[in-house]
């Protein structure tokens, strides 16, 4: 049976020209589980993540989600089938205001899209669930400025805001920590962990910090130029020889 | 109710001294030139009906502004063949009153038909084209509109390059007769568009337009069918526009060819760059700086009037980025920080940042 699986590629392939940025992955992502996806640099997680979220097109292979074919889905339909996507460089509505950002992400999943005639603070339902999140994800003090006068670490939690609020099933978070302070990274990984466990929710993380991924992830899919290197639980990883020479470079030990 | 809250006249009181000033200016103007209100309002004496023209000529140029301010300032989308939005509305209210001796009803049935069309021809191309792009295929569109308009095989119903004349006005409407009449219409319309554009900028619809703007990647990342939301603007957009050009056929004698240029279309920009991008209100105070300045610029400096408007246009685009509502609502004296800030806002919506964001290749 494999109905416990929530996500599948099937020999996905992506080239820009002659670079093959992905090449023929095909995983298995477990539902509730927490799969990590790890590699250096240019290894083409980013680009993997444009391809399950419809960002890009790929040159062949097919992504299922729930069973489902969505590999040429247009973009805007990926959260319509409950996949959220975050990322990497932040991306988010610079001159609108933290509410603003995260009202809109809520009530994209609504039907009230079209009624101009209403102004949009009448819809409380959106408003609710936009203060929802910003309490989940701390943001309460700086709501109503505008997004790009928020620090970095700020921006992130935003991003990560504007994901939770129509709430999918399934989350794809680029590096979600990516040029955080050292001594925020814990409470973010923190909050995470926190909305996968208890609100049975997938997530697939992309993240350079070994310690975490170590720590966190069920599964942890290694990439390398575009193919996977190795799959496995962390303790697999950990010893795997192979990733080891590659990647971690024998720096990273368990339980070192 | 809480005490401090604001009540309705206080929040509003600009909007509301601006209209109360607008019902009585033929009024006061009036009383200056001699003739009672009551003259004035009978159409009797012809007091006042150099205002009264002057004033209709703003309303539809503000009509007209607000229109393009919707798609550029609240839209993000850079048109340059808005112009056409307008002509389009102009020449067939025209043709259709004057060459098929249609009524004003039927007139403005076939008006609706035709700003929807023309939005939708417009809006064709989007999911193809962003930025410059589209503004340089918008103009194209536009431009063989204005070609079609010039020819000589149609002459008879457009007037080719003489422009269209001997439009028969309804006479309750006439500029001539019932100008006092034409001056409540045009305000009317004026204000009606402006309720709703308010309401629709700060609707569901609206907020995403202005989320497009933004970035438009983002809001499809959110799960908006961004094609939808520009459609919708464009449609609104056009009907107002389209409007605005069967009043300017109505009020004016001679439609001249010159409304489907490129000209025209730099007109709107430009009294939402003076007004401020964006804000509604520029667009209504700018189509009032732009009218009078150029008629007071051509009465006392004659020939040279262009080059003074021009430049005067400049400093303001320079030093007020924001445009003078946009300015105001800042709410303090323009930092220049502020002034950086609204240069980069400008160059992104006319497309010239290096500002790139993920989307479908
Ligand atoms: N749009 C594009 N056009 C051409 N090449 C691209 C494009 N996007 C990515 N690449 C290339 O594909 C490869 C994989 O890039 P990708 O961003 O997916 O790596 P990554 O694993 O996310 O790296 P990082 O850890 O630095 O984020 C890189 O060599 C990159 O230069
Ligand atoms: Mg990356």
């Amino acid at each position: 049976m494999e109905t416990d699986i929530i996500l599948e590629t099937r020999n996905l392939t992506k080239a820009f020209g002659a670079l093959v940025a992905v090449d023929n992955v095909s995983i298995k992502v477990r539902k509730h589980s927490l799969h990590a996806i790890i590699g250096p640099n240019g290894a083409g997680k980013t680009t993997f993540f444009n391809l399950l979220s419809g960002n890009l097109e790929p040159t062949s292979g097919q992504v299922l989600f729930k069973g489902r074919d969505i590999t040429r889905q247009p973009v805007h339909r990926t959260i319509h089938c409950g996949i959220g996507r975050s990322f990497q460089i932040t991306n988010i509505f610079p001159n609108l205001t933290v509410f603003e950002n995260i009202r809109l992400a809520a009530q994209a999943t609504g039907r009230d899209n079209f009624r101009f005639w209403r102004p949009a603070s009448h819809f409380k339902q959106y408003e609710a669930r936009t203060w929802e999140v910003i309490e989940k994800v701390g943001l309460k003090e700086r709501t109503f400025v505008p997004a790009r006068t928020l620090p970095h670490g700020d921006q992130r939690k935003l991003e990560l805001g504007m994901i939770l609020a129509p709430d999918p099933e399934l989350l794809l978070l680029d590096e979600p920590t990516a040029g955080m302070a050292a001594e925020q990274v814990p409470e973010l990984i923190a909050l995470i962990r926190e909305i996968q466990s208890s609100g049975n929710k997938t997530v697939m993380l992309v993240e350079h910090n070994m310690n975490v991924v170590m720590s966190v992830s069920d599964t942890i899919t290694v990439m390398h130029q575009g193919r996977v290197l190795a799959e496995g639980t962390p303790a697999d990883i950990a010893a795997n020889e192979e990733v080891q020479t590659a990647y971690l470079g024998g720096l990273y030990k368990l339980n070192a | 109710m809480t005490p401090s809250a604001p009540s309705f006249v206080q929040q509003h009181r600009i909007a509301l001294i601006s209209l109360l000033a607008l019902i009585l200016l033929p009024f006061i103007v009036g009383v200056f030139e001699g003739a009672s209100p009551l003259e004035v309002w009978s159409n009797r004496s012809g007091a006042s009906k150099f205002i009264q023209g002057l004033a209709i000529e703003i309303f539809i140029l503000a009509l007209y502004a607000l229109s393009y301010d919707l798609i550029f300032g609240f839209t993000g989308l850079l048109s340059f063949g808005h112009s056409m939005f307008f002509a389009v509305g102009a020449y067939l209210t025209g043709i259709a009153l004057k060459s098929f001796g249609l009524n004003l009803w039927q007139t403005f049935g076939l008006l609706m038909v035709a700003a929807v069309a023309q939005a939708l021809l417009f809006g064709i191309v989007l999911p193809r084209v962003k930025g410059i792009t589209f503004a340089l295929v918008t103009l194209g569109m536009s431009s063989v509109f204005h070609i079609v308009i010039m020819s000589r095989e149609l002459g008879d119903y457009t007037g080719a390059d003489v422009g269209l004349q001997g439009v028969i006005v309804p006479d309750f409407i006439s500029p001539a007769t019932e100008r006092l009449r034409l001056y409540f219409v045009a305000l009317t319309i004026l204000v009606l568009f402006y309720l709703l554009y308010r309401r629709f900028v700060d609707s569901p619809t609206g907020r995403v337009c202005k989320a497009i703007r933004e970035n438009e990647g983002r809001a499809q990342m959110l799960g908006y069918n961004t094609f939808l939301f520009k459609l919708a603007a464009l449609i609104l957009s056009s009907i107002t526009a389209a409007i605005a050009g069967a009043l300017h056929t109505i009020y004016q004698p001679i439609v001249s060819p010159d409304i489907s240029g490129l000209g025209f279309t730099v007109t709107a920009l430009l009294i939402i760059l003076i007004g401020g991008v964006g804000t509604l209100n520029g667009a209504l105070v700018g189509a009032a700086i732009f009218r009078l300045l150029d008629f007071g610029l051509r009465r006392y400096l004659g020939e040279s009037a262009s080059f003074i408007n021009g430049a005067i246009y400049v400093l303001i685009v320079l030093f007020l980025p924001y445009g003078i509502v946009g300015t105001w609502q800042l709410k303090a004296s323009l930092t220049f920080q502020q002034m950086r800030q609204g240069w980069r806002h400008l160059l992104e919506l006319f497309g010239l940042d290096r500002v790139r964001h993920v989307s479908k290749e």
